[in-house]
């Protein structure tokens, strides 16, 4: 951040924004995850710390946590790592389509992957069952990482296109040039180059796989994990604080990752020393590389595909590989019951939810960028907590802190917030979730626009008599709409998919999509999981549309970093 | 050292296709002797580093041969040529150190440690880079990266060194001192060089032959001073330092070489580009051969104008001359403070007539 920042005095309008900003996160993040760890050293918390060691049940539930995260982490960096190298160096027909595709599991509910893969590959599915007549052990760790795999690997995808496409081609044509063979300058220096890129995917899909819940929950089988360690806890047991140690356990991988990503990135890596890089690396052609490279992606993406058509399918089937009549009772059944509320309040919510996070985001950024000298890394990594914070966690430190009014010497300072009981129906609780876990993806694309805009700008503002929220409102905020606007997108769209931490505070007074669709495919009701799941992605896309039209015209870099910060 | 010869036959090379079709070198040939430093000069866009990847193999020809040594080598791929490369970004491999670096073309090339050993810290010593060997590129200078990258393309003995603006991103004063380094590196080793500048100054100071290329066409091959004197178009002489042009008329060829003319009212006889003897043809007159006196000088081709800028740098003065054929560009060089000419005086300019050059019109 080598931006120039006015003074430390602040005008009214900062100094508001600055307190509005710090009590919102404060009791959106800070407070319950503070409650948690409270919580977790009540008895039969630390009984579940002084076991860690000796219990063997519990050292297992670690340990499968652990190993599920290391093996997502390896194989969706790997799957991400060789669909990036095609997509940055290899030329073929249909680039964009398979980029495409390969984007498509970050905005969808990712259990449609899970309750696909079980259709299609389960103990009866489709393709397991019925055309290889096979019954494969797909419920616990080999499904789950083929589940979390395929969900979270756009994510390295995402992170290492953007790091190949940065690096210098002349790096490899001086290689060249000295005498190194294409297998040898891969080996020797675009390999080494992008150690940090597949660290930090490994890491990041590591921590993804260990937060997941909803993936366990339905095709989790007897592998236990943490994560439904926790929520058997919560919602079997009725050990609150148990729960809240689980999660604590689960909280301190996930932070010590996010904080680690921070160093480096704020480290900025070696890749790129001198000079702006020229051209364009020169595109494998010889066949050996080529065909299996492109045989891979493209199973990839038939992979997927093959998911989401399933998906939409199933929707619309008796039971997809047993009865393949075409029905509408699966809309008739979702409409005439669980649908029609859940979709009016998780959507209601969503509305009102993605607005609020993408101003917040906003405001984040602008602060951090241009207002704050001291304390604009300590407000940025509170404000990134929202996604560093797995959404188990955060959902039960959401039920610890605010299922009781919060009271301060016998005062109501907080009235019950979530769970039964709770003002709205718990309604707020849930909307607070959508956007905590949404504002840190409008604060990092806030941010990088905010670092492509010429500060003096805000000074000229400024230096005009301009206040510091006029300032924001008439120069910031019209710069930055673009990004905006997409930074809303995808805050929508994860607010409709979030499910693990709105596990812990629905109540049945304001129902949730994607706790229904777990609902019906845990029950084996495949047909109505996919009518939701598909009623869900026509709405997330609806919305995209609308804000993609929004924002067109206003140049796709905008989009990118939003992408990649989503 | 003999080898090392290069032979361009015909290059082509376009880039996409159908109705988008852009010639980036249109129909090169060329041959570039054992040991000459060749420069390929020309604007930006003009073809040059086309030129340059076509003969290191990173660009296949459209059309057209390579031959290193009388061998074809145009299917090859870069690793298999002898050839070294200098890039513009220096391209340091920035996750190895200094030694790292220029031991990496060594140690493809399967020698012993030892060799290695040897090899590295004599080129370092020569390259005065041998306190350095440790550190990572990003904690070198920009000479010092550029260095490092010379000793990398050089430890490897290619037969043909290849420089792609290898100075632009050097200030001006460091840009000097390293081209004087390259050039005398190149010549005490005698290994043939490529050089591409936008740059005329670094052509003229480096190179034995200069190609001018516009257009991915070139324009023009030869020394620098053939280049400087006796350019054979407007655009080169253009593009190689300043020119006034005068109007000519009746032109007639006399003896080889040169041309008689009728310019400022006077008739003389010139040197000439065979092309401008038919007639179409414009005087070339460097501004530093035109002398700027209040008087005419005896014995001299001179005109008259009106002094319409002056500036005084010293070590010479460069007037703005308005004249009946246009404005006529001159520097004089060590002024007397008595004989410099004040804004809106009357001007005499003077030339030898064996200092301009008569060149073809279009
Ligand atoms: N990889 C490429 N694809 C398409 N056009 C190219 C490519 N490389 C160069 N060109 C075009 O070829 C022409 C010559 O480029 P170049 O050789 O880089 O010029 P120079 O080095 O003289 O500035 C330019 O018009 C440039 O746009
Ligand atoms: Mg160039």
């Amino acid at each position: 951040m080598a931006l120039k920042k006015h003074g430390a005095k602040f005008d009214i309008f900062t100094k508001i924004a600055i307190v509005a900003v710090i009590a919102i996160i404060s009791l959106l993040i800070v407070v319950p995850v503070l409650s948690i760890l409270f919580e977790s050293t009540k008895p039969s918390g630390t009984n579940v710390f002084k076991s860690v060691l000796s219990n063997p049940v519990i050292r297992q539930t670690i340990k499968n946590t652990v190993w599920l995260g290391i093996s997502v982490g390896f194989i969706g960096t790997l799957v991400g790592f060789i669909l990036a190298y095609i997509q940055v160096r290899v030329n073929f027909r249909g680039k964009k389509l398979l980029h495409i595709l390969t984007l498509v599991p970050l905005v969808s509910p990712p259990f449609a992957f899970a309750t696909a893969v079980i259709v299609l590959f389960g103990r009866s599915g489709i393709i397991s069952h019925d055309l290889l007549g096979k019954t494969p052990m797909l419920y616990g760790y080999p499904g789950l990482v083929i589940v979390l795999g395929a969900s979270y690997f756009p994510v390295a995808y995402l992170n290492l296109v953007g790091m190949m496409r940065s690096l210098d081609p002349a790096i490899d044509e001086a290689a060249s040039s000295l005498g190194a063979n294409k297998f040898r300058i891969f080996r020797t220096v675009t390999l080494p180059l992008l150690i940090p890129g597949i660290t930090s995917s490994f890491l990041l899909l590591f921590v993804e796989a260990i937060a997941d819940l909803a993936n366990p929950l339905v095709i989790g089988g007897d592998y236990m994990v943490l994560s439904s360690r926790a929520y058997i806890a919560i919602n079997g047991e009725y050990d609150v604080s148990a729960g809240a140690a689980y999660s604590a356990i689960l909280l301190l991988p996930a932070l010590l990752v996010f904080i680690v990503q921070r160093y480096w990135s704020q480290k900025k890596s070696v890749v790129s020393v001198t000079g702006k890089p020229t051209g364009q690396i020169a595109p494998i052609k010889s066949k050996i590389g080529k065909i299996p490279l492109l045989v891979f992606g493209w199973s990839v993406a038939l992979f997927i595909v093959l998911i989401y058509v399933s998906v939409l399918l199933g929707a619309f089937i008796k039971i997809l590989g047993v009865n393949n009549t075409f029905t509408l009772d699966h809309y008739r059944y979702i409409f005439s019951g669980i649908a029609n509320n859940a979709l009016k309040s998780t959507v209601f919510m969503a509305s009102i939810a993605t607005p609020l996070a993408g101003f917040m985001g906003m405001v984040m950024a602008w602060l951090i960028i241009r207002k704050l000298k001291r304390g604009a890394d300590a407000l940025d990594f509170f404000g990134m907590l929202g996604i560093a914070v797995p959404g188990t966690v955060l959902g039960i430190g959401y039920a610890v802190t605010f299922n009781e009014p919060l009271k301060i010497a016998g005062h109501t300072v907080i009235p019950q917030l979530a769970g039964g009981g709770a003002i709205f129906g718990g309604a707020l609780a849930i909307m607070m979730v959508y956007t905590i876990r949404s504002s840190p993806a409008g604060q990092r694309s806030g941010i990088a626009a905010l670092q492509q805009i010429d500060p003096s700008l805000d000074e000229a503002s400024a230096s005009l008599g301009a206040s510091g929220g006029r300032t924001f409102r008439k120069v910031s905020l019209p710069l930055i709409k673009g990004a905006y606007l997409t930074g809303l997108m995808f805050a929508f769209a994860r607010s409709m998919t979030t499910l693990s931490p709105v596990l812990f505070i629905a109540t049945p007074e304001t129902p949730i999509l994607t706790q229904k669709i777990l609902a019906e495919s845990d029950s084996g009701r495949y047909g109505p999981a996919f009518a939701l799941c598909t009623l869900l992605i026509v709405i997330v896309l609806i919305v995209m549309g609308i804000i993609t039209a929004a924002v067109r015209g206003r140049g796709s870099t905008e989009f990118k970093t939003t992408l990649v910060a989503g | 050292m003999t080898s090392g010869r290069l032979e361009l036959k015909g290059l082509v090379k376009e880039f996409g296709k159908g109705q988008e079709i852009v010639r980036a070198v249109d129909d090169l040939s060329l041959v570039i002797e054992p040991g000459e430093f060749v420069t390929f000069l020309g604007p930006s866009g003009c073809g040059k580093t086309t030129t340059l990847r076509m003969i290191a193999g990173f660009e296949t020809p459209t059309k057209g041969a390579i031959l290193l040594d009388g061998s074809d080598v145009t299917s090859l791929t870069p690793d298999k040529r002898p050839m070294g490369m200098v890039f513009q970004s220096y391209a340091l491999f920035p996750h190895m150190t200094v030694a790292e670096n220029i031991s990496y073309g060594l140690k493809v090339q399967k020698l012993g440690d030892a060799e290695i050993q040897r090899r590295v810290s004599d080129v370092l010593a020569a390259m005065s880079l041998d306190n350095l060997a440790n550190r990572a590129p990003n904690q070198l200078s920009g000479g010092q990266q550029q260095r490092v990258a010379l000793a990398r393309a050089m430890v490897v003995e290619p037969k043909v060194l290849l420089f792609d603006e290898p100075l632009s991103n050097l200030d001006a004063k460091l840009r000097g001192q390293m081209r004087a380094e390259i050039r005398s590196i190149q010549q005490r080793l005698g290994i043939t060089s490529i050089f591409v500048t936008h740059d005329q100054d670094e052509a003229m100071s480096v190179s034995d032959r200069i190609v001018v290329m516009k257009n991915a066409i070139v324009q023009q091959v030869g020394s620098p001073t053939d280049i400087y004197r006796h350019p054979n178009s407007v655009f080169v002489a253009d593009f190689i330092g300043r020119s006034n042009f005068l109007e000519v008329t009746d032109v007639k060829s006399s003896a080889a070489g040169t041309a008689d003319v009728t310019a400022l009212g006077k008739s003389f006889s010139v040197p000439a580009h065979d092309g401008a003897k038919s007639g179409n043809a414009l005087l070339l007159v460097r501004p530093e051969s035109i002398t700027v006196s209040r008087q005419p000088i005896p014995g001299k081709i001179s005109g008259e104008g009106k002094v319409k800028t002056v500036i005084y740098y010293g070590e010479h003065v460069e007037y703005t001359i308005t004249t009946s054929t246009g404005e006529i560009v001159a520097t004089t060089s060590d002024p007397g403070s008595d004989e410099i000419l004040a804004v809106g005086e009357n001007a005499s300019f003077s030339f030898e007539a064996n200092r301009a050059w008569l060149l073809p019109k279009a």
